[in-house]
């Protein structure tokens, strides 16, 4: 602040006009910007941010949505932390409380990383519907949590699905508040680690002059103490609670619609995952099967040689030894055209079919075979 | 005595600073609105080997490759696998092909509900398995050489204890082999997750809900602060170029195959597998004692989704006598794409993998 400005606030009856009248300009700055921007794209004004997406036209428009719902909460709280720093007051600590503390806190958005939309409306979708199941219970003289009146009969299975969904409800949204403490509290440590910093920067030349230096010495203290919770054992607990009760939810939710798909005849999400479970199972075979290394030149020469020391066999206790002999060069030097090609397809096959097909063409080799042959075939599967 | 206030802001000042920053939000919003979606790097590339959504692409230097051995990147299931050639001036796959290197990319793809039941055991003996015979046919090699970033990392270390004869010289990038140190918020927040209820009822993890989990990981400045940093850069197309691009990676990423994800919780993250034994992958047990390989092993100092000892673990549990550790002054992304990425780590890998080809 120079001297002017600091001469100006120690006149103590115009400090309130002038924070008075600072606030408006900043308002006034604020509402012109949004109009602005209202003007030039149609959709955004101060209270737009996060409606930014109406018409996708690009995928920066992805960071757009992203960036402008950021924004946002870094922007009202610029125009509250102008007024707030800007004043002259007694008590530096209070200051702090005002730019940082509740609804003014930048951490706003940050910290609904950690507590997003969506699951803020999980938690308030099954807040209504707990809510309504319970005044039907109470309508029907039972208190929250009481058993079924009714142990037998049509209809119970229902009810105790419903209860049980109803428990499970209850259990998350209990959890989730667990979670929100923690987040509170780590919110509260920022706090304190932002007054321990800054209480070492009062000497001139360390002071903060700009929002934007002030700005971004919260965001280290709110990542510090965050990271400090997020890695409690508290905060695994709560939070492997907090996801494991939202599932538990889910399930039930999901077994319920399987249940009413199934009378209704509609294929259910376990239907396509047996389906996908077995798919890929067959996948799985497939490969180990195309994966098996097969020497075809090699195995074809074991098959000749084979061949040749059988029809040797059968010509010696056919025909007289010269003539057996003579027949087996010839086989051996070139073998039985038929045979050898069946092989091949046979290999060929296997190679790029499935298992089925390949036993199938293996059968077909062996019945048109002689039955030495056969042997051999059986012998190689 | 008083102490004196820590805020010394001048009203005027302090309202310059709003109407600047509305000024430059105002102006930069057109140019946000209208941008088109920034390119890759698309270093120029060809397909070698595909097989279901999986894709290997070899890399095309301007010059031939001086080194005698390729290398085959296996990067992790989630995000894509472009960090590693995300534009021309910072792409790792662009730099080692510059350095010598014969390169060829794992590209796992987008799993669908068809891929649901894809176990640890059909990527790392399947799919990689294949990939490497692939690569290792279309040189003639009996072994090529080996590099796996994050998730990536851990498949190659896995792998290449099952298949010791196919991999020369292993190299990974940011992987954590203890995946239980004190400051891995991640293992931290899956430790006590009922994992088999997760999967039985999510099916496929969806990449929104994985982005969600990593901005959880620093709420304030990955959802808030970077975007209030992106006002300053709006009237700079470039600067907006490259920030688009890698938002663009960023929310650009793969659902998680449902089986694969179960595994990968509980071995790692909940039993610390490589660390406490007892870790197979399809009933074939794992064990970093059997990579007798020269290894060079490469993290980032200020990583917060593989902290530096998760890394440095490895070096206690290999087999291997050559053993180097290289670590990077940047963070998990940046290893990559940084300036200093782009001096440091291709030319240390190019160097390391010189001396053993």
């Amino acid at each position: 602040m120079d001297k002017q400005a600091d001469d100006f606030f120690k006149t103590g009856a115009m400090k309130a006009d002038l924070i008075k009248d600072f606030q408006e300009l900043a308002r006034q700055s604020w509402e012109t910007f949004a109009a602005q921007m209202q003007k030039q794209f149609g959709v955004l004004g101060a209270d737009d941010f996060s409606k930014s997406s109406s018409t996708k036209t690009s995928s920066a428009n992805v960071t757009l949505d992203h960036a402008m719902a950021g924004l946002k909460s870094y922007a009202d709280w610029m125009q509250g932390a102008a007024a707030s720093a800007s004043a002259p007051q007694g008590d530096w600590r209070q200051q702090m409380q005002q730019l940082f503390g509740g609804a003014s806190q930048p951490f706003a958005y940050g910290s609904a990383g950690a507590d997003n939309a969506s699951a803020k409306a999980f938690v308030d979708q099954w807040q209504a519907w707990l809510q309504t199941h319970q005044k039907e219970r109470a309508s029907h003289g039972q208190a929250p949590g009481q058993a079924s009146a009714s142990g037998f009969g049509f209809g119970h299975e229902q009810q105790v699905q419903q209860q049980t969904l109803a428990d499970a409800v209850a259990k998350h949204l209990e959890a989730s508040q667990r979670y929100q403490l923690l987040m509170q509290r780590s919110n509260a440590q920022a706090m304190e680690k932002m007054q321990a910093k800054l209480s070492t920067l009062t000497e001139p030349g360390q002071q903060i002059e700009s929002l934007k230096v002030l700005y971004d010495l919260w965001v280290d203290c709110a990542e510090e103490a965050y990271a400090e919770i997020a890695l409690s054992e508290e905060f695994r607990e709560a939070y492997g609670e907090m996801v494991n009760t939202q599932i538990r939810v889910r399930q039930l939710q999901q077994e319920q619609t399987e249940y009413l798909c199934q009378q209704l005849g509609i294929p259910t999400r376990s239907d396509v995952s047996s389906l996908g479970e077995r798919l890929q199972s067959l996948r799985r075979e497939m490969r180990s099967r195309a994966a098996v290394p097969v020497n075809h030149a090699e195995e074809i020469a074991e098959l000749r040689r084979e061949l040749a020391a059988l029809k040797r066999q059968m010509l010696a206790s056919k025909v007289p030894a010269a003539s057996a002999k003579k027949a087996a060069e010839k086989v051996a030097s070139k073998p039985t055209k038929s045979v050898v090609k069946k092989s091949v397809v046979t290999k060929a096959t296997s190679k790029k079919s499935s298992g089925s097909t390949v036993k199938k063409s293996a059968t077909v080799s062996a019945s048109r075979a002689k039955p030495a042959v056969r042997a051999i075939v059986r012998k190689r599967k | 005595m008083e102490q004196h206030s820590p805020f010394r802001m001048d009203p005027t000042r302090v309202m310059d600073e709003i109407t600047a920053f509305q000024r430059k939000l105002a102006s930069g919003m057109g140019q946000l609105r209208g941008a088109r979606q920034p390119e890759y790097a698309n270093t120029p590339r060809e397909l070698v080997y595909s097989e279901d959504k999986l894709k290997v692409w070899h890399f095309k230097g301007d010059s031939k490759p001086t080194s005698k051995t390729p290398l085959l990147i296996t990067y992790a299931l989630v995000n894509t696998v472009w960090m590693t050639d995300l534009q021309a001036d910072r792409s790792m796959v662009r730099n080692l092909l510059e350095q010598g290197e014969d390169v060829y990319l794992i590209d796992w793809g987008y799993p669908d509900a068809a891929d649901r039941w894809l176990t640890l055991d059909d990527y790392i003996n399947g799919y990689l398995d294949r990939c490497v015979d692939a690569v290792r046919q279309r040189h003639k090699l009996d072994a090529i050489d080996l590099l796996g970033i994050c998730q990536g990392g851990v498949f190659s270390l896995c792998y290449t204890a099952l298949n010791p004869g196919k991999i020369r010289n292993l190299i990974t990038m940011v992987t954590p082999v203890d995946f239980q140190t004190p400051d891995n918020m991640l293992s931290h927040w899956a430790r006590l997750l009922d994992i088999n209820r997760f999967v039985d009822t999510v099916g496929n993890i969806p990449a929104a809900l994985m982005n969600y989990v990593y901005l959880s990981l620093k709420p304030v400045r990955l959802n808030q602060q970077k975007y209030v940093g992106l006002v300053d850069i709006l009237d700079s197309p470039v600067e907006l170029e490259n920030f688009l691009r890698m938002e663009r990676w960023i929310f650009d990423s793969p659902d998680q195959a449902g089986e694969a994800f179960r595994e990968f919780i509980r071995k790692f993250y909940q039993d610390n597998g490589f660390i406490n034994g007892a870790l197979d992958i399809g009933g074939r047990r794992v064990d970093l004692a059997a990579i007798t390989h020269p290894v060079l092993n490469i993290f980032a100092e200020q990583d917060h989704l593989v902290p530096p000892d998760a890394s440095r673990a490895m070096g206690q549990h290999l087999g291997s006598k050559d053993y180097t550790q290289l670590a990077f002054k940047g963070g998990h992304i940046g290893i990559y794409v940084s300036g200093r990425a782009q001096r440091e780590v291709p030319p240390a890998i190019h160097q390391w993998l010189r001396a053993r080809d």
